[in-house]
């Protein structure tokens, strides 16, 4: 029977009557009823109690008073025999209600009949009624008829062995049962959520995807987007004209509208079609960036260079490692690229040839680059067909 | 105005009557014959209320089976508007016919509207009118009074009784008011006579509550037949009222004075059990019986409210281990002591509620049956203790309620404990939401017991997601366009500002100065060309403080207050109603005044800016709900998992109802005008979510389109509506008088009459190839496949190229 009250535990038990026995109850503010201590000073106080009394201190306290073996309670007139390894946190801010459930927990365990057990569904609630008035002499009676209660307890617990068991089985079996089917219905929501993000993204993907296949079939104004205009279009005439012409027709069309689409930035113009438009020029290919070389490329073509670094020669070891060359800036590579194009610079240039061109005149300096790329091009081919 | 539908005699109060309001009635006509549902929307400001009231009081009169009619409304004053045009109604019919009909129409509100007392009636709050009322009028406390003892009756509500109980109030239309007036003339409450003369009634107009939540539903609108008509107009929320009836949040704080609740239970347990222990033991026996016998239940009395429970159950007795008083209280104690447990989780968690049962039962040994049977043990147990100051345990009940509400329904609930109010809160104030997520739950008994239900409003699109949403089949499904003479409305949808760059209140951009600066010119211009009264809606009222501040600093407020008065709304009520006040005021002496407000706030939905009140509605931002609120994500979930609604149609959806909303506040009727203006990126792509009747006004050119266009188009608008308009150039095109009706109907049954006879001539024709058929073997019925041709054709030149 825990004590009715205590001399410690006034400040925790302020604010917070308990009806059950009389048993201190947590508050918010809390103070260890054992050490004063309160959780403004540590903030991670935790507290615990035993099941024999009920009685909570701080997690400190019961180290201190705990760890060396078993001990009595602090409370005063509490003259439990504690133990360490008894001490739990409770589940429920308020200790009698705390209590209480230990206590059912261990009726349930006895009393774990369920309602396919009895005839009739008044016979189940008289006993539902019987095991919840026995639930309340343990929790709630005089200790006498605490006593007495224990002891139908007990001896139910002997005579219907078989059957408890056999429930408790059964129980087991259900919960699991609960448990995996609950955690099986999360499962599929879950599978079912990202299936419905897969869903939209590639939905979303599809629609940009076809924008996109709609804009470059306008673009290259060919075979996809115009033909679908065109297709379009024979729709719109169909019974008008025999097939044949319809084709032509439909080309004709088909081509105007790639010029037009190409010339109005590929916008939704294909699927219009606008008699009596001018025949317009095909607008030249669009500009890359700018090269101010004219497309001549400087990668040698008479010789090609080691890779940096590799190159390794004793007879060029003077100007790799002699210290009279060296100076901030200088690579070896470069020396040797530089020698290199040197050596084969004028190479391939007929001056005669040159000089016809050069008479010609206005040409502008990026045509001039492209010929004599070309004659570069040409040259090269020439010095391959002598190799 | 005197007409037949088909073969029903239709008495119209007016002279002339709208196109669309025949219509309306012919599709109205259907649905009561074929006995089915239908969704309705009707553009408003074309007098739907009296379209609907005559046609039903008409139909209710011409057949044998007097269906009754209960038409719900939403807010006290839309009560108050139709029991008024019923009254127009039916003195019209008297004066027709030439006699008075055997006819009773009644509003019922709550008794803080209708309640008499002298001392009651001053009270402030609903709750505690409700609360002294019951404490005078309880069954308990007449029996006392009988026994000579000495209690506080009310002496309104115990005239009643002296009078024939189906005759408690003459034959007539009774207003609110009148129907106050009649109480206090003969000194009986008006509430209760409302309430007890519901049975005897023709039409009952009341709000959604008494019929959608399934608390009061029980005890109001239980005896009412199965035949009867319900309509619920403004329905366009109406899946959010159902699922607001039935989640609640449980605070701290309430679980706190619940816990009291339950020690003062226990108090006057044990001081009844000492004193009168026969009335518990009484209790006691009538429980092992069964749970009906326990004080014949639900009487219009009962303390407390009792949420929907399954007949099945009702039927059922209480567990035995919650049959004793104590132990139910002991039980109740444990279940709070429970959930205050789970209260101090610092993190977020959404739980389903059988995984709620689950654990439940493993840290407290509650079953579930029990559990089920909470809230009606604590309403028995609570007469039985002949509680009075029921307010007290209202705490408790609430616990009993989501107890009960928890352990009733696995699908269609979610509990969500949200620990801190906001992601930036340092001190935890824990709220656990049990919420409902579908719709369908609450308003299921509605369509299972009534034959025909009726959902209509001015902005109800799309019409297929409310059979979608809430669970039920249609027989008819309309939405009108609105016939007008000249083009009354403009609406427009502006995407650009007046420097080409593209408008949005989406998260990215909505608080750029360019953006912000954008509406801040378009209110500006408005504001200049505008006559009288503007109304501008906002998203959120959070944005629209940004965004008001924003143009503070940018002088556009000082722009504006040169043309207008500026008013905000406010969440708070009073501010807003004084607001609006001075708005009013300021449109009629000519000052002009813009009202800046929120779509989904209290002035979107129930104020009218009728005439010079609006003439332009500025729509800033598509109202989108805000989405990280973790239960309107959860019920995204359910929409998409349950009825295959995805979350950015529902979003959308929802988004755009309380636009149309919006949009319908400055139109309400033909001779009124305004311009619509929607001003988002976004909204271009939305145009076909809009009511069907605003999307026909909506032309081409006038959408995705700048600020100084719209602003040239609104002006060329008003000078158009500035030029005479007389009745006589609506007569026949968007107002019919009795000579157009005819001469629609006529051409309407000559149709009829040619497509019969085409049908026949086809039937013939078939008959006659059939007869071909068997007799020549090979031939084929070609009628079938002469339509075909044209498009095999398109299909043959398909192939070819
Ligand atoms: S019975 Fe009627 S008049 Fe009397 S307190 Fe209740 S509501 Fe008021
Ligand atoms: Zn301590
Ligand atoms: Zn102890």
């Amino acid at each position: 029977m825990p004590p009715k009250s205590s001399s410690f535990g006034a400040g925790a038990r302020a604010g917070t009557s308990s009806s059950g026995g009389g048993l201190p109850a947590l508050s918010s503010d809390d103070m260890c009823p054992v050490c004063k201590t309160i959780r403004y000073l540590n903030k991670d106080m935790e507290f615990l109690i035993h099941p024999d009394c009920y009685h909570s201190m701080c997690s400190n306290c019961v180290n201190r008073l705990f760890n060396d073996g078993p001990n009595q309670c602090p409370y005063a007139g509490c003259h439990k025999t504690l133990r360490r390894k008894g001490f739990r946190a409770p589940f429920f801010g308020d200790l009698s209600v705390e209590r209480e459930v230990d206590i059912r927990r261990r009726v349930a365990a006895v009393f774990n009949q369920v309602e396919d057990d009895f005839e009739t569904l008044l016979d189940y609630n008289n006993y539902l009624q019987m095991v919840e008035d026995l639930t309340f002499e343990l929790v709630h009676g005089t200790d006498q008829k605490r006593q007495q209660a224990e002891a139908q307890l007990q001896a139910w617990e002997a005579e219907h062995k078989a059957d408890i068991e056999r429930n408790r089985r059964a129980g087991r079996e259900a919960d699991d049962l609960q448990r995996r089917r609950i955690a099986a219905e999360r499962d599929a929501a879950r599978q079912r959520r990202i299936e419905a993000i897969k869903e939209a993204e590639e939905e979303k993907r599809e629609r940009v995807r076809s924008r996109e296949a709609e804009l470059d079939s306008m673009q290259t104004g060919e075979a996809g987007g115009g033909g679908g205009g065109g297709q379009r279009v024979q729709l719109k005439r169909r019974g008008q004209v025999n097939k044949n012409t319809a084709d032509a027709a439909a080309n004709m069309i088909q081509d105007k509208n790639a010029a037009a689409a190409a010339g109005a930035d590929g916008l939704g113009v294909g699927r219009l079609s606008i008699r009596g438009l001018k025949e317009k020029k095909r607008p030249p290919p669009p500009e890359g960036p700018y090269d101010p070389f004219g497309g001549l490329d400087f990668i040698p073509s008479r010789y090609t260079l080691e890779p940096k670094g590799t190159l390794n020669h004793p007879a060029l070891d003077h100007w790799r490692l002699d210290q009279g060359h060296i100076t901030g800036g200088y690579s070896f590579d470069e020396y040797i690229s530089r020698a290199m194009f040197d050596a084969f610079a004028g190479l391939g240039v007929f001056i005669e040839d040159e000089k016809e061109l050069g008479g010609q005149t206005g040409l502008s300096a990026g045509q001039v680059a492209t010929i004599g790329g070309g004659i570069g091009a040409v040259g090269d081919k020439m010095e391959l067909d002598a190799s | 105005m005197e007409f037949n539908i088909d073969e029903l005699p239709v008495l119209f109060p007016y002279p002339r009557i709208y196109p669309e309001q025949y219509a309306y009635m012919c599709d109205l006509k259907k649905t009561l014959d074929a006995g089915g549902h239908c969704v309705l929307e009707m553009p408003s400001g074309t007098g739907k209320t009296v379209t609907l009231l005559s046609l039903i009081v008409a139909y209710q009169q011409y057949y044998p089976e007097h269906r009754k009619l209960i038409y719900c409304s939403r807010t006290m004053s839309e009560i108050e508007k139709a029991l008024a045009e019923l009254k127009a109604l039916m003195k019209f019919r008297t004066e027709r016919l030439g006699y008075e009909e055997e006819f009773r129409g009644l509003g019922l509100t709550s008794r803080k509207n209708l309640c008499l007392h002298p001392s009651v009636k001053r009270e402030k709050s609903g709750a505690v009118v409700d609360a002294r009322c019951r404490s005078l009028t309880a069954g308990f406390v007449k029996e006392k009074k009988e026994r000579g003892e000495d209690v506080d009756v009310c002496i309104y509500h115990d005239n009643l009784d002296n009078l024939e109980p189906h005759n408690l109030i003459p034959n007539g239309v009774w207003t609110l008011d009148g129907l106050l007036r009649y109480g206090e003339q003969h000194k009986q409450c008006p509430y209760f006579t409302a309430r007890r003369m519901m049975q005897f009634c023709n039409v009952i107009i009341y709000s959604y509550h008494y019929l959608l939540d399934p608390k009061i539903a029980e005890r109001v609108s239980k005896d009412l037949s199965k035949d009867c008509i319900v309509v619920f107009d403004e329905a366009h929320n109406i899946d959010n009222v159902c699922i607001e009836s039935l989640s609640t949040d449980i605070t701290e704080d309430s679980l706190r004075r619940a816990t009291r609740g339950a020690q003062n239970l226990e108090a006057k347990i044990n001081q009844m059990r000492d004193s009168d222990q026969k009335k518990l033991q009484d209790e006691y026996e009538k429980l092992v019986e069964g749970l009906r016998g326990a004080g014949e239940g639900r009487q219009e009395d009962a303390f407390m409210a009792n949420p929907a429970l399954p007949d099945d159950l009702l039927k059922e007795a209480v567990p035995g281990n919650i049959r004793r008083a104590e132990h139910f209280v002991a039980f109740l104690k444990r279940f709070i002591e429970y959930l205050k447990t789970r209260m101090k989780v610092r993190q977020v968690i959404s739980e389903t509620p059988p995984s709620f049962l689950s654990h439940l039962k493993e840290y407290t040994f509650i079953e579930k049956k029990p559990l089920r049977f909470c809230s009606e043990r604590l309403t028995s147990l609570v007469r039985t203790l002949e509680l009075t100051n029921i307010e007290d345990y209202q705490p408790l009940q609430q616990v009993a309620t989501f107890a009960t509400l928890v352990a009733t329904y696995e699908k269609g609930f979610l509990l969500i404990l949200e620990p801190y109010e906001s992601d930036t809160a340092e001190v935890p104030n824990p709220v656990l939401h049990f919420t409902c997520l579908d719709a369908a739950i609450a308003i299921k008994p509605v369509f299972d017991r009534f034959s025909s239900v009726v959902i209509t409003s001015g902005t109800i699109s799309p019409l297929e997601m409310y059979p979608k949403m809430l669970g039920f089949t249609t027989v008819v499904q309309e939405s009108y366009s609105m016939t007008l003479a000249r083009r009354s409305f403009l609406p427009m949808i502006v995407t650009r500002g007046s420097d080409q760059a593209a408008i949005s209140t989406s998260f990215q951009v909505r608080n750029e100065p360019s953006v912000v600066r954008n509406y801040g010119n378009l209110l500006t211009e408005f504001a200049r060309i505008t006559p009288d009264g503007m109304v501008v809606f906002f998203p959120s009222y959070l944005y629209m403080e940004s965004i008001i501040s924003m143009w503070q600093g940018m002088g556009i407020l000082d722009e504006v207050w040169k043309y207008k008065l500026i008013l905000v709304e406010t969440p708070d009520a009073q501010e807003t109603s004084l607001a609006l006040e001075t708005y009013r005021t300021a449109c009629c002496k000519g000052r002009g005044a813009v009202f800046l407000c929120v779509a989904r706030g209290k002035v979107s939905e129930g104020i009218d800016f009728d005439h010079h009140y609006g003439r332009t509605v500025l729509c800033i931002g598509v109202p989108f709900q805000y989405t990280e609120s973790r239960i309107l994500k959860a019920r995204l979930e359910f929409l998409r998992e349950t009825y295959r609604i995805r979350e950015n149609d529902f979003l959308s959806f929802d988004a755009m109802r309380h636009a149309a909303q919006c949009l319908g506040r400055v139109l309400r009727g033909k001779d009124d005008y305004g311009i619509m203006v929607l001003a988002d990126r976004r909204f271009q792509k939305k145009r076909n979510q809009l009511p069907n009747w605003i999307n026909q006004a909506l032309l081409d050119a006038d959408v995705g389109i700048s600020t100084d266009m719209a602003v040239s188009s609104a002006r060329r608008f008003f000078k158009q509506m500035g030029q005479p308009f007389r009745t006589k150039d609506q007569e026949g095109v968007s107002i019919w008088t009795l000579e157009h009706l005819k001469a629609y109907q006529e051409k309407k049954a000559e149709e009829t009459i040619r497509e019969l006879q085409a049908q026949q001539n086809q039937r013939q024709l078939m008959d006659a190839q059939a007869n071909g058929n068997a007799n020549g073997g090979a031939g084929r019925g070609d009628s079938d496949y002469e339509m075909d041709d044209d498009d095999e054709a398109e299909l043959m030149a398909l192939d070819h190229h």
